[in-house]
């Protein structure tokens, strides 16, 4: 049942494997890399023509012996025109590829968020919120780089390097071998910087992130370093932290310059070795000056591409790690699963929400049950009410009816059915629950009241609201209906809230209801508000509520009592009131009279 | 702390003056690195020129090999000290400039922070900041880099090779400043848009994933995905966009480079046929003409990069120069020995951005040693009273007396020294254990800091730790349970050993029997010391000498335990309330 994901044996670094096995959904647009394969191309070649152009103006036309001015026009036009279609090939490819790379991306990021969203609850208790967050925003679109960087750059800067190299040996063959020599040299010099140019990198970002941290800690502590009088302690704190990040900031910058004045001066003194052996093949008449215009620029043009290439090695190793950290979500079989056959609801209404536990045993973990042995049954329509300690199962035993986990033993039955034999989603529309800790979502009143769903009117959302009182309150909202409400930082109160969500659960309209009361303090006008709207929703439906306040429950049909997983009494405040039991303790311990219940 | 001195632009004006003869060392390097650098096209043009009248010999084809390779070493060698300094120089301010700023914030008080997001305050003091620093090294250099490169090619090219060609030819090519200009905001507009697209996909996977339990509940997994495919889609939307804008910026400056050499190819190509031209200054023309894309493009960025720096400074300086509001008064008076006795006398209470009274008719009056329990439902006014005395909000003057003596008249260092505080939250640094609990106190030897620890009965836990009082806590280290962090703050107000020592409801994650020994342990500690105590759970309270109940702001009821539950009023009922929970949670 382990499902952490963290506790999943696999390589920290990755493995091309891991890349493959994402490669499913770059098959849909293969056409489309070998359009960008064949723009490349034509982008390149139109790159590696340019000197040779020039070589042909100056050795034929302009140092030649039958100097020739239209030949130098026509060059000119010819030269314009391969530009021209360089850059229209280039651009079409960059559109084509990020295309392709942003549809693959958000392929990845709907099955994962579907496939995170059909995991049972326990996925979510071992697995936090925010990695999960972590895995469909940064880690896919460290996957998309993949596509878009080091694919790009093999593709383009490998074919740079074979195209430059041919044209080289095109010109000259001996010239073309002592140039060669430079690339082993690019390449060790970029590979041994890149190297060091990362840990400098990664120190200054590691230092840049503890100031941060210690900005926000202190920062929202302000308070007590001045309450405490330590200003002067934490400055000093604060000031080594500013002053390891100079240095190493310091540091990183130095390496990158050196690299790149080394890229420079190798490239400065390739030009000379060129004139030089270069120089020497003109003077001998062995090849023309135009060809050895032509070598300067192709060394020079030989940089960029080599150094780029080396750069790509962080990039998949990233993409590597991200593509294993998908893979291990993806890879997870949720725990809950409908049945194969499962029973077909013939519309809501048709079910009466007859509730049957039998015999269940439960426990998060096998080893440690937290009902035990838990036997009751609800008529349709009736109010139960669940009293009990923190811990007791209350929430537990909710829990199971809506299946968000398996019991270990016995069975629960909706309709004397199963409730693993319905489908979810049919199970979910059935029975209803309204949670303690409301959940608002960034979106209006209404939006947050019919939760999204097109098929829910206005005047439906507007009459539930009405139902449970929620109405005049949301009309004095600013925007009314269509106020906008934030998931944090909300600008409801917490009676607001508790209203909304009896609003939301009236508008679906489920058979059976699960209410956890909300335990907040709320002041006794909104208290009252929030009591009237329980009973509207819990019209006409059969309601299992656990309940904080006794006087809630005073006036349920029936009452369960649970201690440390096990029912100890049933049955209606009077009748538990003449047992001698817990129920009865609990009543006469909180010493008030209970006033009359709204219910 | 010199308050005069803290406007960033004075600030970056004195920097700049105190590191002049670096400055100017700095950008002297580069400009005599640019005079080498346009020898090197130069150069080789005179060697083409050499070549074509046929004087060449592979001596001279030497010589010019070792000068051109001279050049190149020069060049590298001058630009990068260059390039050094001004980079130093200039992370040497973005330390300075985020030193003031801390030390800034330290003066400014909680209504301060209360109005501002802390993710606010961290990006001026990181990108802001930041991006200051990026014109004062990057674009500095890149500036000095751009011009005068600019000038020694055009005086080069003027001199040496052909005034009217090199005119003609660097027309288009004087367009990709102008161009880096105007595109340069729009591309950064759009990747801005992306940023957003994705982080409003990041807080709607956070917003649904929160709220898995009811979106399972509710049967609403496809709706829930539909609304994550709409953000999903928009960020493909915003990413070709860019991609759109970034594309077109990234073609179209090449391509002004090219029509320039077009140009020099057809118009140098005549001049050179014509013979107005030698063959090595229309060599040299095309590589100069290389050397000046870069440069040009450079003199657009820093444009835009200054432009953004200075609406950061602006940002800085709004920051900079926001006055401490709570401060010591100009003639503070000493009290010498604090007693601890507390005079609260309020007729009324408004937070400075509040329209309601937080607290009305207040009035308490605590003798030295005495304990005082203060009691309410949440928002009653019980934490913003603490605020008041600990003068984290002002209160009205000559409402709140320490000894007699106003505390608007005493030094705010003196004030605090004289309370310990335990914040209702337990507020602790992500330090080890051991310097949390000596927070206050710096001096503290580890006897008295595990003599503390023993107190708030924290002791043996932290024993447990892997390195006791030198274990780091918070996320980079061992994550503190609730009542472990109050008992820690609770430990961290023991030991400052205060006159005056407040918990604000500190009790409330710990169990009751270790709450009791705490209690014991106060009360013997503070036999002649005075304790204020706010509690959600009275048995926190019921030793007070005294117990103020407050509801929304208001004094309601006022008494010892043993009066108060004899008068049957609200404390009666919250009391008879918390001994049923108690019995059933025990």
């Amino acid at each position: 049942m382990s499902t952490s994901l963290d506790a999943m044996p696999a390589a920290r670094r990755g493995s091309m494997k891991s890349l493959f096995r994402l490669l499913p959904y770059a098959r849909p647009f293969l056409w489309n890399f070998i359009g960008v394969l064949v723009l490349v191309a034509i982008y390149n070649a139109t790159n590696v023509l340019q000197p040779y152009l020039v070589k042909i103006a100056i050795d034929r036309d302009i140092s030649g012996h039958h100097p020739n001015l239209h030949g130098v026009y026509l060059i000119a036009a010819v030269y314009a025109g391969i530009v021209l279609v360089g850059l229209a090939a280039n651009y079409a490819q960059i559109q084509l590829l990020q295309y392709s790379g942003q549809s693959i991306i958000r392929a990845i990021r709907l099955d994962l968020f579907t496939h995170i969203e059909r995991q049972s609850m326990a996925f979510f208790d071992r697995n936090a919120i925010g990695r999960l967050v972590t895995n469909v925003s940064n880690d896919t679109e460290t996957v998309s780089q993949f596509f878009t960087q080091f694919f790009l750059s093999m593709v383009r800067d490998g074919l740079a390097i074979v195209m430059i190299v041919v044209a080289m040996f095109e010109l000259d063959g001996r010239i073309a071998s002592y140039a060669m020599l430079i690339i082993p040299v690019i390449a060790l010099i970029s590979l041994g910087f890149r190297s060091a140019l990362r840990r400098a990198y990664q120190t200054t970002r590691s230092r840049l992130s503890n100031i941060v941290a210690f900005l926000a800690e202190n920062l929202a502590g302000m308070r007590i370093i001045q309450v405490f009088h330590q200003e002067p302690r934490q400055n000093r704190a604060f000031n080594q932290l500013n002053e390891s990040h100079r240095q190493a900031n310091v540091h990183e910058y130095t390496v990158s310059v050196m690299f790149n004045r080394v890229l420079e001066l190798l490239g400065n003194v390739a030009v000379a070795g060129v004139v030089w052996v270069g120089g020497g093949a003109v003077l001998h008449k062995v090849i023309l000056f135009g060809t050895l215009y032509a070598f300067i620029s192709y060394i020079q043009r030989f940089f960029q591409p080599i150094n780029a290439i080396t750069q790509q090695w962080n990039t998949l190793q990233s993409s590597m790690v991200a593509a294993e950290r998908i893979g291990r979500v993806l890879s997870v079989v949720p725990a809950i699963q409908d049945a194969p056959h499962p029973v077909e609801v013939q519309g809501a209404e048709s079910v009466q929400g007859r509730v049957e536990f039998n015999h269940v045993t439960f426990g998060y973990s096998a080893d440690a049950p937290v009902l035990k042995d838990i036997s009751f049954l609800v008529e349709p329509g009736q109010f139960i009410g669940f009293v009990g300690a923190t811990g007791a199962g209350k929430s537990s035993v909710m829990s199971l009816l809506a299946r968000f986990y398996e019991p270990q033993d016995g069975t629960i039955t909706l309709d004397r059915i199963n409730v693993q034999d319905y489908r979810q989603t049919d199970l979910h529309q059935l029975v209803g629950l309204v949670q303690q800790e409301v959940n608002l979502f960034t979106g209006s009143v209404a939006d947050n009241i019919r939760l999204f769903r097109t098929d829910i009117d206005d005047a439906w959302v507007v009459e539930s609201a009405k139902t449970v009182g929620a109405h005049e309150i949301i009309e004095r909202l600013p925007d009314g209906y269509q106020t906008r409400l934030y998931a944090k930082g909300t600008n409801l109160s917490m009676g607001e809230r508790q209203l909304i969500s009896f609003a939301r659960i009236v508008c679906l309209n489920p058979r059976v209801l699960i209410l956890d009361e909300a335990t907040a303090n709320l002041d006794s006008q909104t208290e009252a508000l929030v009591q009237r709207g329980l009973q509207a929703v819990a019209e006409n439906r059969t309601t299992l509520v656990i309940a904080h306040r006794l006087s809630t429950v005073r006036h349920a049909d029936r009452i369960i009592v649970l201690d440390k997983g096990r029912i100890v009494e049933q049955g209606n405040h009077a009748a538990l009131m003449e047992t001698d039991g817990l129920y009865r303790k609990l009543v006469e311990k909180s010493g008030i009279e209970l006033e009359p219940s709204v219910i | 702390m010199g308050r005069a001195i803290d406007d960033p632009n004075k600030l970056l004006k004195d920097f700049i003056w105190s590191k002049k003869w670096i400055y100017t060392a700095g950008i002297l390097s580069i400009l005599v690195s640019e005079l080498i650098m346009v020898q090197f096209p130069n150069i080789l043009g005179q060697f083409t020129n050499t070549l074509s009248q046929g004087q060449l010999t592979m001596h001279g084809v030497v010589v010019y090999s070792f000068k051109l390779a001279l050049v190149g070493v020069l060049y590298v060698i001058l630009y990068g000290v260059g390039q050094m300094t001004n980079g130093r120089t200039g992370r040497q301010f973005e330390y300075l400039l985020r030193r003031r700023l801390f030390a800034h914030w330290e003066t400014l008080s909680t209504a301060y922070f209360r109005g501002r997001s802390i993710g606010d305050l961290l990006n001026h003091a990181m990108s802001d900041v930041q991006t200051v620093r990026e014109s004062l090294s990057g674009g500095m250099n890149m500036m000095s880099n751009a011009v005068f490169l600019l000038a020694s090619t055009l005086f080069m090219t003027f001199r040496t090779v052909s005034v009217t060609l090199t005119l003609v030819s660097m027309i288009p090519i004087l367009f990709v400043p102008l161009f880096v200009v105007w595109m340069g905001p729009k591309v950064r507009g759009a990747s801005r848009q992306v940023q957003e697209a994705l982080s409003d996909m990041a807080e709607l996977t956070e917003e649904s994933l929160s709220a898995v339990r009811l979106v399972k509940a509710t049967a609403n997994e496809s709706i829930e995905a539909k609304r994550f495919e709409r953000r999903v889609d928009a960020i493909v939307s915003k990413q070709m966009h860019l991609f759109r804008r970034s594309a077109l910026f990234q073609s179209l400056i090449p391509l002004m480079g090219s029509i320039s050499f077009v140009i020099a190819l057809g118009y140098g190509g005549y001049l050179t046929l014509i013979g107005d031209i030698k063959l090595g200054g229309f060599v040299a023309f095309t590589l100069y003409l290389g050397m000046l894309t870069t440069p040009l493009q450079q003199i657009g960025f820093v444009i835009n990069n200054f432009q953004r720096a200075s609406a950061s400074l602006v940002r800085l300086k709004t920051l900079l120069l926001e006055a401490p509001d709570i401060v010591d008064p100009e003639h503070p008076v000493e009290l010498g020995t604090v007693h601890g006795a507390i005079r609260i006398d309020l007729p009324e209470y408004h937070y400075p951005d509040g329209d309601h009274a937080a607290l009305q008719n207040i009035s308490l009056h605590v003798n030295p040693g005495e304990t005082v329990g203060i009691v309410g439902r949440t928002a009653s006014g019980k934490t913003t009273l603490v605020n008041l005395l600990l003068r984290i909000f002002d209160p009205p003057s000559g409402t709140i007396f320490l000894d007699g003596v106003d505390i608007c008249e005493l030094r705010l260092a003196a004030l605090r020294e004289a309370i310990a505080y335990v914040p209702q939250d337990g507020f602790l640094f992500s330090t080890t254990v051991g310097e949390n609990i000596s927070f206050g106190r710096e001096d503290a030897t580890s006897h008295e800091i595990a003599e503390a620890a023993r107190y708030a009965c924290m002791y043996d836990e932290i024993q447990e730790f892997p390195n006791k009082f030198n274990t780091v806590i918070g996320e980079r280290g061992v994550a503190l349970s609730g009542g472990q962090k109050q008992r820690t703050a609770i430990a961290r107000a023991f030991l400052k050993d205060a006159p005056v020592l407040v918990l604000d409801d500190s009790l409330s994650a710990v169990d009751m029997n270790t709450e009791k020994t705490i209690l014991s342990h106060l009360r013997d500690l503070r036999q002649d010391k005075t304790t204020l105590i706010i509690a959600h759970r009275l048995s926190a309270v019921r030793h007070a000498d005294q117990i103020l109940v407050l509801d929304d702001g208001q004094p309601i009821e006022h008494g010892t335990h043993d009066e108060l539950v004899a008068a049957g009023g609200v404390y009666a009922e919250m009391y008879a309330m918390q001994q049923e929970t108690e019995e059933v949670t025990a």
